[in-house]
């Protein structure tokens, strides 16, 4: 094992220790707060993977965010307490009831055209396996479609914004099944065995943290693979990639499709966190931050795009509450982004990678003149 | 007795109305090397083009020993056995020379088999073994971005001789290099003569003299001669169409 990895796997230990303490440190709204970081250091992870790893730079990856959100809201939506009290012995959400033609039965089934699709997310696990099942196979049609095209570089992000804003237009359309422009809010606690997550205590923390671990150790193992290296290399060149036989388009789908798994699974976290679901998570704005997140914690780290959006929000958060740059902070968060493109184009984790390869290159080199030095001070026979 | 490797057949390509390749017929024997000529626009790239898959044909077919690979997709031809190195040097910049080796010795194509870690000894004693063979054992370790122009097409060689394809087809490997380099490059060519099937395009008359057995000179879109360095020499029409008075020199 060379002394990069060792480093490296220090600092991964490292950053698992320092969120598995903070609930030592902080009161239940900052670790609420926190938690809420947390699952944008995923989408952090989510958007490394796909634009530092496989070259496709998603500016809709907040259509798979908002997928894993709405599917999940959905379910906790029919656990919501207000759900029974709306005249029916099974959940019926509210805002159907005010969507809801003059004398249509107060029944999930037909209270409002297509309400029946909320039928079968009465079993909260049907959300979340929709949460991912949604995402991943969103993408690989999108990714089938585009990359069969051999549609890249700048066409793919036109695309996905694209898709992006229309998916949020069709959300906001269908009023009577999303409660449009108002999303999914007054949702019930998700509930695993006798355990409900309430969003402030701290179980619910580590429920996210821990996830937000495995994720992390997942998606570096993922590129340690094989399939990881040679996904490098379609990035680096994929005609060369092509004509080494590889099928350059199920490589790319495969990433984009995880990519949006993971993307789907922090969107369910962020509704167990913060107890609702909107449009404006497909807002254009959310998934041009993320990739800003990415960009300056270091797109080809995927720990540093993790810190990078934990990081960015804290001091977004702490900015936005001091007086003075409450109107301000935008600017003070978009200064450090034109800093970190200007000058550290690979991000702070390309910074730490310079670091650390000259700091081991001068432990090397010292060590090597030692050892010269020790051989010349041996008395010659 | 040899057999063919590569069969080109009436092979052709309309670009809307500009026959690139005009029903080429050529036929390749397992572990020949054959040199491609052609003054500029002769069609030569453009045929490797169609063979390797670019480009599609609308003409003719290409086999390879017995199977029809016309038009296949590109990385399925590969996977057929056909490599091919670019005019204008491809490798994987943000890798290690070491990762570029082992990323084209993977043998199985598919991205879940791949879910894996380590490419197995086999590869690792096989990479050492061709950074040997390009002499870039030194740089193993260095990205592919920081080599000179020279090694990255030593590199792309590699690449080719790690993915062991039956035929290769190598679009001027010589360019852009030095004397040494040429040198080196024609050393490295002629070790894989016998392995391989080799097509060669080059303009280095010095390079073609190293290597060459067999010569088939292009001009515009189709064969005007084949044979050996001397027969195309004192060959009257190929003096005309490109070698000009002064002959291969």
């Amino acid at each position: 094992m060379s002394d990069k990895r060792r480093f490296e796997i220090a600092i991964y230990l490292a950053f698992f220790a320092l969120i598995m303490c903070a609930p030592l440190l902080l009161d239940p709204f900052w670790l609420n707060r926190i938690a809420k970081y947390l699952v944008f250091g995923m989408l952090g992870i989510a958007v490394a993977l796909s634009w530092g790893y496989a070259g496709i730079l998603n500016l809709g990856q907040g259509l798979f965010f908002g997928a894993g959100a709405y599917m999940l809201a959905m379910s906790l939506k029919l656990a919501s307490p207000t759900s029974l009290q709306q005249g029916s012995d099974k959940p019926v959400p509210d805002f159907m009831l005010w969507n809801a033609e003059p004398g249509a039965p107060t029944e999930l089934c037909c209270i409002t055209k297509a309400s029946f699709l909320w039928l079968p997310f009465q079993n909260q696990w049907f959300g979340v396996a929709m949460g991912l099942v949604v995402p991943v196979v969103i993408a690989t049609i999108i990714g089938l479609i585009v990359f069969r095209k051999r549609i890249s570089g700048v066409f793919v992000s036109i695309i996905t914004l694209a898709l992006v804003l229309l998916v949020r237009l069709v959300v906001i359309d269908a009023q009577p099944v999303t409660n449009g422009f108002n999303g999914l809010t007054d949702l019930g606690w998700f509930k695993v065995g006798g355990l409900e997550f309430d969003p402030f205590i701290v179980p619910t923390y580590y429920f996210v943290a821990i996830a937000l671990c495995l994720v992390l150790a997942a998606a570096r193992l993922l590129i340690e693979t094989r399939a990881g290296l040679i996904l490098q290399a379609i990035r680096d060149d994929q005609n060369r990639a092509r004509y080494l036989g590889f099928d350059v388009t199920l490589y790319q789908t495969f990433f984009f499709a995880v990519s949006a798994g993971i993307a789907g699974l922090a969107g369910m976290f962020y509704v167990v966190v913060s107890e609702f679901a909107s449009p404006t998570f497909m807002d254009l704005t959310f998934s041009i931050t993320m990739v800003v997140w990415a960009a300056v914690g270091g797109r080809s780290s995927i720990l540093g795009a993790c810190i990078g959006a934990i990081v960015i929000n804290m001091i977004s958060a702490k900015v936005s509450e001091t007086e003075g740059f409450a109107e301000a902070w935008k600017v003070v968060i978009g200064l450090i982004f034109v800093l970190v493109v200007l000058y550290l184009p690979r991000g702070f984790a390309g910074l730490a990678h310079d670091l650390v390869d000259g700091f081991l290159g001068r432990r090397k080199a010292i060590s090597r003149r030692t050892a010269e030095a020790s051989d010349a001070s041996q008395p010659a026979e | 007795m040899t057999q063919t490797a590569l069969t080109i057949d009436n092979l052709g390509v309309d670009f809307g109305g500009f026959k690139a390749v005009d029903g080429v017929t050529l036929t390749v024997e397992d572990g020949e090397l054959r040199v491609l000529l052609g003054a500029n626009g002769a069609g030569k790239t453009t045929l490797m083009d169609l063979v390797s898959g670019k480009t599609k044909s609308t003409q003719g077919r290409v086999f390879l020993h017995d199977t029809d690979i016309t038009n296949w997709e590109e990385h399925k031809i590969a996977r057929a056995g056909v490599g091919r190195k670019f005019q204008i040097p491809s490798v994987f910049k943000d890798l290690s020379v070491r990762d570029n080796l082992k990323v084209a010795s993977c043998r199985n194509p598919g991205v879940l088999p791949n879910l894996r870690f380590g490419f197995g000894k086999q590869a690792n004693q096989d990479v050492d073994h061709v950074l040997e063979l390009i002499g870039l054992a030194e740089e193993a370790n260095r990205l592919a971005a920081y080599l000179s122009h020279g090694e990255t097409q030593w590199l792309e060689l590699g690449l080719l001789i790690m993915q062991n394809p039956k035929v290769i087809l190598l679009d001027e490997p010589t360019a852009g290099m030095t004397q040494a380099e040429t040198h080196k490059t024609s050393e490295i060519v002629n070790s894989l003569k016998g392995k391989h099937t080799l097509i060669v395009v080059e303009h280095d008359m010095a390079f073609v003299r190293e290597i060459a057995e067999r010569i088939t000179v292009l001009h515009l879109g189709q064969v005007l001669a084949e044979g050996s360095v001397e027969q195309i020499e004192t060959d009257p029409k190929v003096r005309a169409a490109y070698l000009g008075s002064k002959g291969i020199s």
